[in-house]
């Protein structure tokens, strides 16, 4: 009886860790707590649900890394990182300040693959 | 939608911006052309302290007898203008634009502070609408390009209103936002609108008439 209550709990706890940690992993919007003013509600940006419909599989896409020449690495990414870890508020030399490069990332590739939003409000929703 | 927003937000960017420059620089060329082919001796009394004088003066609300005596014209007609040429470059949405153009950018407006001045330019528009139609005098003088040209100018305003309350959704209310700007840049050296340069001109002409020939004051 101890052993199948002991069990019970153990399967109950072992759920509501993997519920708390894929509930935090399903990134629903790109937090904009960086920025001392924001002026727009975050970015929409379902992490799994975009990689999906985009079947964008490269991980590096987004979550590069750079080396001081400004090459990116072919091999070493950065999904253990914030983007605020590297990118400040404002450029410093080749690197986009945050703002821009959330811009430039979403934007830019949203022009070239002819997908997905490009204006302010298509992004930065009204809740 | 996305080959229409680049070539909007590209090369008719720079069509329009041209044609607004190119456009000016040439009525500019022009009226001197004629000043000097038709009444040179204007430029014998033309002065720059008299010409500095009026625009100084008009310039500043209630300083001129005819600012006091329309005042509900000059507030009017001062925060239409003031708002007019600063919401568009000082607004945040642009600012990002250029920067991520150009790595320009320069200081904004908060956006709430924007969305008023727009609701302040959407609201002189009418406010010259009504007085085109009030007014006798005024009416007397209006035809249809009078309100034409109130729309053209409160589009921009309007779309970037819609736009930016999420009134519609997708891409094209920041697409019309786009293409009725460029219309009214573009429309300005051709239409009444060019008083955006060439009213300067007439101020300073008026200044060094009253005060180099006339010996009075015009305002």
């Amino acid at each position: 009886m101890k052993i199948k209550i002991g069990i019970l709990l153990a399967v109950l706890l072992g759920s509501v860790l993997v519920v708390l940690a894929f509930g935090q992993y399903e990134m629903q919007v790109v937090e904009n707590y960086y920025f001392p003013n924001p002026q727009r509600p975050p970015a929409v940006f379902e992490h799994d649900r975009h990689n999906e419909t985009a079947e964008l599989w490269d991980c590096m896409i987004c979550h590069h890394v750079y080396d001081e020449q400004g090459v990116q690495s072919d091999w070493e990414s950065s999904e253990d990182q914030a983007c605020a870890d590297c990118h400040g508020l404002e450029d410093q030399g080749g690197m986009p300040g945050l703002r821009k490069a959330f811009h430039q990332s979403c934007k830019g590739c949203h022009l070239t693959e002819r997908k997905g939003p490009v204006t302010c409000a298509e992004c930065h929703v009204k809740p | 939608m996305h080959a229409l927003y680049e070539w909007v937000a590209g090369p008719l960017t720079w069509v329009a911006f041209a044609v607004f420059v190119i456009g000016l620089v040439f009525r500019l060329v022009q009226v001197l052309v004629m000043v000097r082919k038709t009444e040179p001796f204007i430029f014998t009394y033309m002065s720059w302290k008299f010409s500095l004088r009026s625009i100084g003066r008009w310039l500043v609300p209630f300083a001129t007898l005819r600012w006091r005596t329309s005042p509900v014209m000059t507030v009017a007609t001062f925060a239409f203008h003031l708002c007019l040429l600063v919401t568009p470059v000082f607004v945040l949405s642009h600012i990002v634009l250029w920067d991520e153009a150009w790595g320009v950018q320069w200081w904004a407006l908060p956006d709430a502070v924007a969305d008023v001045m727009t609701v302040v330019v959407i609201a002189g528009c009418l406010f010259f609408a009504g007085r085109r139609i009030v007014r006798r005098e005024v009416r007397f003088l209006t035809d249809a390009s009078d309100y034409f040209l109130l729309a053209l100018t409160a589009a921009p305003f309007v779309t970037g209103f819609l736009a930016y309350h999420q009134v519609t959704q997708g891409a094209g209310m920041t697409i019309a936002h786009m293409i009725s700007g460029q219309v009214l840049l573009a429309a300005i050296p051709f239409t009444r609108l060019r008083h955006m340069l060439l009213g300067w001109l007439t101020r300073a002409y008026m200044g060094s008439e009253f005060g180099g020939v006339r010996r009075a004051r015009d305002y």
